[in-house]
């Protein structure tokens, strides 16, 4: 899709991307996060292409999903400088020899943060309690993209004692 | 094996190897939802009730 310039550079992030660095834990889609090349003469950015290319090799809509093999898909423009920043420093890994773009543990825990739901708090615990973020690498993530009042309240809420 | 160890040894797949982990719990969880037998949650959080489908 790259390579047909179709998307820019991706990334997956959510469920998905946390079981790089985390035991897998049942998710029922993937998340992935895509830039869009812009089309000329007009601000705004279309999922259209994208999802006219899969449709056109056998993939099928399903709600907000594209289903790609087995996985309903949901491809996420990035809406903020955050998630522009985790696309363009995520990490690159293979899946059975094929090469593809992970976001960093730090940003999938600071857009987890930012986004806030009783799944994304686990989900930081879980990195925090299993070592798996550069605590000072998520600390000047959180500042560049003023959420650290956010973070000292997550860390008094949930993680406080959770080394002990 | 303990539960903490366990989960460091599941940390430590290959992406590939979690990405079939994964690809099982999904059509699992899939299953399960089509069984009919998962909890369906009526109401608020912290103020709910639940019901078996």
């Amino acid at each position: 899709m790259q390579a047909d310039g179709v998307i820019g550079k991706y990334a997956i992030g959510g469920a998905v991307g946390a079981t790089l660095y985390l035991e897998p834990a049942a998710t029922l889609d993937v998340d992935i996060f895509v830039v869009l090349p812009e089309v000329p003469g007009s601000k705004l950015l279309s999922l259209t292409p994208l999802y006219d290319y899969l449709k056109a090799r056998g993939c099928a809509v399903q709600d907000e999903h594209i289903v790609i093999g087995d996985w309903p898909v949901q491809f996420l423009p990035p809406t903020n400088q955050l998630e522009q920043e985790a696309v363009a420093e995520s990490v690159e890994t293979t899946v059975q020899g094929v090469p593809t773009w992970v976001m960093s543990a730090e940003h999938l825990v600071a857009i987890a943060l930012g986004t806030g739901r009783s799944k994304d708090h686990i989900r930081i615990v879980q990195f925090i309690e299993q070592d798996a973020v550069d605590r000072n690498k998520l600390q000047a993530i959180l500042e560049r993209h003023g959420l650290s009042a956010k973070w000292q309240r997550f860390e008094q809420k949930y993680l406080e004692g959770a080394h002990e | 094996m303990s539960k903490q160890e366990m989960r460091k040894r599941l940390a430590a797949l290959s992406f590939s190897e979690k990405v079939k982990i994964l690809e099982k719990l999904r059509d699992r969880s899939l299953a399960l939802a089509g069984s009919g037998l998962r909890r369906k949650v009526v109401g608020k959080v912290g103020n709910s009730r639940e019901k078996m489908e």
